[in-house]
C-alpha cells in the first residue's frame, strides 16, 4: 500500500477515506437500509397472511428506525461531523437486519415460550438506547484523551466486572454470564470488551518502547517484563473466564483482542504465535478435563453422532442453513424455530434458511467491510492511542463475528457469543454501539485535524 | 512475499477450494476442514503484500491484521457456499439414527411435504390409484384400489419416508421437478410452492385387478408386459403392505401407523420386500428357454435334434436323474419335446454342448447380471454366484436346466419371455406413461426403447414356436386356451426342505390376432403348482382386450 506523495511533500489525508464535504454520501447510502427495513417488515407482516391488507401502522417499528437513522445522519451534518461516511450505513444495515429477524422470530418463539413474547419491543428500546450512546460518544470531542487518562480505571473496571460475575453471576444455559440488578440484567463480559480495549490501548501505547526491548541473557532475548506481565494477566483472566464463567466465547475473544493489539503495538509476530500456542495448550488441557468442551469438538466435526443429545442444536442449525440453498425460503417463509437459541447465538441460522447463500454472503461481506473500514480509520489516525483503539474495535467486531459465525457453520467449534448488532440482547447491542461511537469519534478527530 | 509467489499461492488456493468443492462433495467434514485450512494459509500468503520499509511498523501491523481477517472471512464464505449450495440438498435431506435408535431428519421436509397437494397416481385406463384429499389441516393420501397397492409402495412423510413408485416419482408428485428449468428458477426466486403433478402409470387397472384376484393373496409375484413396448400392464407382489395404513396425515395418527409398521417388520414373510422387482428366486426349468436360445442361435441344435435320455446322466461322477419323462419306455427325445416335457437330462446335455462361455454370453445378452433400467430398484439376476462356477461340467449341466446358482427376479423373467416373442429384442420395461401438470399439460411421456438384443430374429421365432409347442402338448398345457396363441414354459424351482417355487413364463396374442402381444411371468412361492392357472386367467383377460 504505497501512498502517492503530493508535490509539496505531504501525503494526502484521507486518501483511503472520503474527503468530508457535508454528509451526502452517508445520507444516500442510508436509503438502502431504510428501504430494507421497511420492505422487509412488510414482507414479514404479509408472509403468513393470505390477504394483502396492511397499513403504515403495522410498520411503525421500521419507520421509527429509518427516521432515527436519518435523524442521526442529519445531526452529524449539522454538527459538521467529519467521521467516515460508510460506518453508519453499514451498521444501520446490520442493526436493521437484527431488528427484522427479531420481529420475524417473535411470534414463532412466543408460541414456544411465553418468556420470549416481548423480544421485539425490548430490542427496539435497546437499539434506541444504543444509538443515543453512539451519537453522544461520537460527538464528544475530549472523549479519547479522557479515556487515555483513565486507562487503569478501565483495567480495574474490567477485572471488577469479571470478579463480580464470578461471585454474583447467574447461570443461564450452563454459562455464568448474567448479573441481575433489580429488573435489569446485564452481561458484564460485553462491557468488558470496551474497557479492555481502552486499557490495552493506553497501556501498550505508553509502554511501546519498553515492549520492543528485552533482556539479553546469553544468546537469548527474553521478552520484557511489561510484556510478560499483561500477557500473564490476560491469559489468566481469559482462562478464568472459560473455567469459572463457563464462557468459552468471551475468553477466546478477550485473548484475541489482546493478541491483535499487542501485535499492532509492537509489530512482533511471534508474540502472537507464542500467545496463541499457549492458549491452544490450555484449551487442549481443558479438553481433557471438561466433557463440555469435548462435546463441542464432537459437534463441530459431526453433530449427527448424538443428534438428540449434545448435537441437537447444531443438527437443527445445519438443517436450517442448508435448507436455505441459494435463494433461501424468503423472509418469513422458513421454519427457523426448530433451532434453539435462534434469536441469540444461532440467529445466523435463521438468515441462512430464509435469505439463502446470497443473503448470508451479503451479511458476511457487510461485517468484513465494517472491519476493514475500522482498520482504514486506524491507518488514517495520527494519534497512536487512537489508532490502537480503532484497531481494537475492528479486531473485536471481526473476531467476534468469526467466532460465532465460524461456530454456527462448523468452521471451528462453537463457542457461544452474540453476533454483533444482530443477536437479541441489550448488553451486546449497547456495547457494540458504544464501540461504533468510539470509532466515529476517532475518525472525526483525524479528519478534522489540520493538514500539514 | 514476491508477486510471483503470491500469484501462485492465490491460484493454488482457488484451485484447492474449487477442486474440493466440485470433486470432494463426499469428503468428511474433518477432511474438508483440513483442505480449507490449507487454502486459508495459501490465501494468507497471497495477501501478504510487500510493504515498503518506509511504512512505520504500527501501520504495517494494521495491514497484516486486515489481511488475516480478510482471509478468514473468505474461508467463512467458502464454508457457507459448501454448506448451503454444494452440499445443501444432501445436508438438508440427511437422515441419521441416534445411538438410542431414534431416526432424525430435517423437520422442514416433513412440513413441506404436508403443505403440498401431492399429485395423483392413475392407471393408464384412468383409474385413481393414489389420491390426495383435503383434510382439516393439510392433505391426506388415499389409496382407493387395494389391488394396485403393491405397485405403489408407500408415502409416510412423518415417519417412514417414501418407497416404490411414490418414491421414484416423488419429485414429479411434489412438483419439485418440472420440464422447464426456467420456471423452476422463477419459482425458486419468487419462493412459490409448486403444485404437485399427476403421474399416469402404464398399468391397465382391469388387468391389474384380474392379476390380483388370480393370485388370491398367495405369496409370489406376477408381471404382465406389452412385449413390443415394454409397458408393464399389471404387476402384483404378495404379501404387500397396505399404504393406507402406513400413511399418517398428522401426529394423532402416527401411533396407529407405527403399530402397523412394527407388525410389518415382525412378520416372517417380509411384506416390505417387493417380490416383483426385488424378489430373487431360483428359476428352475424356465431357464431352459435361455439354454435353448443359446443352442439354436449358435446353430448347435434344432427343434428336431435328438438327444438320449434313459433316465439318468452321469457327469464327472455326478448323477442327474430324470423324473419328467411322460413315457419311460422312450429314450430318444427331440429338443422341442424335451422343452415341452421339461427333460433335465436332455437340457444338461444341451448346456454341455453350448459350453460355459457361450452360455455366459447369452445370459448376459438376456440381462443376467445387468442393472435393469426401471424407476424403482430392481435386483440383479445372477447366472453364477462365484466366478468360474460354470467351468465345472456338473455345475454347467445343472445351470442349463435351471438349478445351480441361478437367481432371478419376476420382472427380469417377463423380459426374457417378451424378448423371445419379440424377435429376440428385449424392450426396456416402462411403468411411467406420462406426467401431467395440474393444468393438464403433459410434461413428460415415455417412448418405447430397446434395451438389448438376445439373439437373431429367426432363432427367436424358433424358440417361440417351441414354447407354443410346450403349451400344446407338454407340462404347460394347462395354459392352453382355445383361440388364443399361447406359448410358455413352466418351472419348478427346488428350494431346500420346502415346497418348490412354481414358475410360469410365457406370451400370448389376442383373440383377434394370434401374433404375440403380451408376455407374463408368474411365481408362486413354495406353491408347488398353480402358476399356470394364474397365467392363463390373466392372458385370457388380456387377450380379450
Amino acid at each position: 500500500m504505497t501512498a502517492s506523495v503530493q508535490p509539496d511533500g505531504t501525503r494526502p489525508r484521507g486518501r483511503l477515506g472520503y474527503r468530508p464535504s457535508g454528509r451526502l454520501t452517508e445520507f444516500q447510502l442510508l436509503v438502502a437500509p431504510a428501504l430494507m427495513t421497511i420492505v422487509g417488515l412488510l414482507t414479514i407482516y404479509l408472509a403468513p397472511r393470505s390477504d394483502l391488507l396492511w397499513s403504515w401502522g403495522d410498520l411503525w417499528v421500521s419507520l421509527v428506525y429509518a427516521g432515527m437513522i436519518a435523524g442521526i445522519s442529519l445531526a452529524f451534518s449539522l454538527f459538521r461531523f467529519r467521521a467516515d461516511q460508510l460506518i453508519l450505513p453499514i451498521v444501520a444495515t446490520l442493526a436493521g437486519l437484527g431488528l427484522l429477524v427479531i420481529q420475524r422470530l417473535q411470534p414463532d418463539l412466543a408460541a414456544l415460550d411465553d418468556n420470549l413474547a416481548g423480544l421485539a419491543s425490548r430490542q427496539i428500546i435497546y437499539m434506541t438506547a444504543g444509538l443515543v450512546f453512539m451519537v453522544a460518544l461520537a460527538l464528544f470531542p475530549p472523549l479519547l484523551p479522557l479515556l487515555r487518562r483513565y486507562k487503569y480505571t478501565a483495567l480495574v473496571l474490567s477485572l471488577a466486572l469479571l470478579a463480580v460475575t464470578f461471585v454474583f453471576g447467574v447461570e443461564v444455559g450452563g454459562a455464568r454470564l448474567w448479573l441481575y440488578l433489580g429488573p435489569i440484567q446485564i452481561q458484564p463480559s460485553e462491557i468488558v470488551k470496551v474497557t479492555l480495549i481502552v486499557f490495552l490501548a493506553g497501556y501498550l501505547d505508553e509502554k511501546r518502547d519498553l515492549l520492543t526491548g528485552g533482556w539479553q541473557i546469553g544468546a537469548v532475548t527474553l521478552p520484557p517484563l511489561p510484556w510478560l506481565l499483561p500477557l500473564g494477566l490476560m491469559w489468566g483472566a481469559s482462562i478464568a473466564t472459560v473455567i469459572v464463567l463457563n464462557d468459552l466465547g468471551s475468553g477466546l475473544l478477550f485473548f484475541s483482542i489482546f493478541l491483535v493489539m499487542l501485535y499492532a503495538a509492537t509489530g512482533r509476530g511471534w508474540y502472537v504465535i507464542v500467545g496463541l500456542a499457549s492458549f491452544a495448550v490450555a484449551c487442549v488441557v481443558l479438553y481433557q478435563f471438561f466433557g463440555r468442551i469435548a462435546i463441542r469438538v464432537q459437534n463441530w466435526l459431526d453433530p449427527f453422532v448424538d443428534p438428540y443429545g449434545g448435537g441437537y442444536q447444531q443438527v437443527q442449525s445445519d438443517y436450517a442453513i442448508s435448507s436455505g440453498g441459494l435463494f433461501g425460503t424468503g423472509l418469513g417463509l422458513g421454519q427457523p424455530w426448530f433451532v434453539s437459541q435462534v434469536h441469540t447465538d444461532y440467529v445466523f441460522a435463521a438468515y441462512g434458511e430464509e435469505l439463502g447463500l446470497l443473503g448470508t454472503l451479503a451479511i458476511v461481506a457487510l461485517y468484513l467491510f465494517l472491519v476493514l473500514r475500522a482498520f482504514i480509520i486506524a491507518l488514517n489516525a495520527d494519534d497512536t492511542f487512537d489508532r490502537l483503539v480503532a484497531i481494537g474495535i475492528g479486531a473485536t467486531i471481526g473476531v467476534q463475528t468469526l467466532i460465532i459465525l465460524g461456530g454456527v457453520v462448523r468452521l471451528i467449534p462453537l463457542t457461544g457469543i452474540t453476533l454483533p448488532f444482530v443477536s437479541y440482547g441489550g448488553s451486546s447491542l449497547l456495547t457494540n454501539f458504544v464501540l461504533i461511537g468510539l470509532l466515529l469519534n476517532i475518525s472525526n478527530r483525524s479528519n478534522r485535524r489540520p493538514r500539514t | 512475499m514476491p508477486r510471483s509467489i503470491r500469484l501462485f499461492a492465490l491460484l493454488l488456493s482457488a484451485g484447492l477450494i474449487s477442486g474440493a468443492l466440485v470433486f470432494g462433495s463426499d469428503l468428511t467434514d474433518a477432511r474438508w476442514l483440513a483442505v480449507l485450512g490449507l487454502a486459508w494459509v495459501l490465501l494468507l500468503v497471497a495477501l501478504w503484500v510487500p510493504i515498503p520499509a518506509t511504512v512505520p511498523a504500527e501501520r504495517r501491523t494494521v495491514i497484516r491484521t486486515a489481511a488475516t481477517i480478510t482471509a478468514s472471512f473468505v474461508a467463512l464464505s467458502v464454508q457457507l457456499l459448501r454448506l448451503q449450495v454444494v452440499r445443501g440438498e444432501a445436508n438438508a435431506e440427511r437422515v441419521a439414527v441416534s445411538p438410542e435408535g431414534e431416526p432424525i431428519s430435517n423437520p422442514r421436509r416433513v412440513n413441506l411435504g404436508l403443505d403440498i397437494r401431492r399429485g395423483q397416481i392413475r392407471s393408464a385406463d384412468g383409474e385413481l390409484l393414489a389420491g390426495t384429499e383435503a383434510i382439516d389441516e393439510g392433505w391426506g393420501r388415499t389409496y382407493p384400489q387395494p389391488a394396485a397397492a403393491s405397485v405403489l409402495g408407500y408415502y409416510s412423510p412423518l415417519q417412514f419416508g417414501v418407497a416404490g413408485i411414490e418414491q421414484a416419482f416423488d419429485a414429479e408428485l411434489t412438483g419439485e421437478e418440472t420440464d422447464n428449468p426456467l420456471l423452476e428458477l422463477r419459482d425458486d426466486v419468487l419462493h412459490r410452492t409448486r403444485a404437485g403433478n399427476d403421474v399416469v402409470l402404464t398399468i391397465d387397472f382391469t388387468l391389474q385387478r384380474v392379476a390380483s384376484d388370480a393370485m388370491a393373496g398367495r405369496p409370489g409375484a406376477v408381471v404382465l408386459v406389452e412385449l413390443a413396448t415394454g409397458r408393464v400392464l399389471a404387476m402384483v407382489s404378495n404379501p404387500a403392505p397396505d399404504p393406507a395404513a402406513i400413511f399418517a396425515a398428522n401426529y394423532d395418527q402416527t401411533d396407529a401407523s407405527a403399530a402397523y409398521w412394527a407388525e410389518l417388520i415382525e412378520r416372517a414373510d417380509n411384506p416390505l420386500v417387493v417380490r416383483s422387482t426385488l424378489g430373487l428366486y431360483t428359476p428352475g426349468s424356465i431357464f431352459k428357454v435361455v439354454t435353448a436360445s443359446a443352442a439354436i442361435d449358435q446353430g448347435l441344435a434344432e427343434p428336431q435334434s435328438m438327444y438320449l435320455d434313459d433316465g439318468v446322466l452321469e457327469i464327472a461322477g455326478r448323477q442327474i436323474v430324470e423324473n419328467n419323462r411322460p413315457d419311460d419306455s422312450i429314450i430318444n427325445w427331440s429338443l422341442e419335446d424335451s422343452l415341452a416335457w421339461s427333460l433335465n437330462v436332455v437340457y444338461a446335455q444341451v448346456g454341455l454342448d453350448v459350453g460355459a462361455d457361450t452360455l455366459r454370453d447369452y445370459a448376459d445378452d438376456f440381462g443376467f447380471g445387468a442393472e435393469i433400467p426401471f424407476p424403482t430398484a430392481v435386483a440383479q439376476s445372477q447366472l453364477e454366484g462365484q466366478d468360474g462356477f460354470l467351468d465345472s461340467p456338473p455345475a454347467l449341466a445343472e445351470t442349463a436346466f435351471g438349478q445351480g446358482q441361478l437367481l432371478v427376479t419376476p420382472l427380469h423373467m417377463v423380459l426374457v419371455a417378451a424378448g423371445v416373442a419379440n424377435g429376440g429384442r428385449l424392450m426396456r420395461p416402462q411403468i411411467l406413461d406420462r406426467v401431467v401438470a395440474p393444468d393438464g399439460q403433459v410434461l413428460r411421456e415415455t417412448a418405447p426403447e430397446e434395451w438389448r438384443t438376445a439373439m437373431s430374429e429367426d432363432s427367436a421365432a424358433t424358440v417361440a414356436d417351441m414354447m407354443r409347442h410346450a403349451v400344446e402338448i407338454g407340462v404347460a398345457s394347462g395354459a392352453y386356451v382355445d383361440g388364443l396363441a399361447v406359448g410358455g414354459k413352466t418351472g419348478t424351482a427346488e428350494v431346500a426342505a420346502e415346497e418348490p417355487h412354481a414358475w410360469f413364463i410365457g406370451f400370448a396374442g389376442t383373440f383377434a390376432d394370434p401374433a404375440p402381444r403380451h408376455a407374463i411371468a408368474v411365481v408362486l412361492e413354495n406353491g408347488g403348482t398353480g402358476s399356470i392357472e394364474v397365467a392363463r386367467e390373466i392372458l385370457v383377460a388380456a387377450g380379450e382386450r
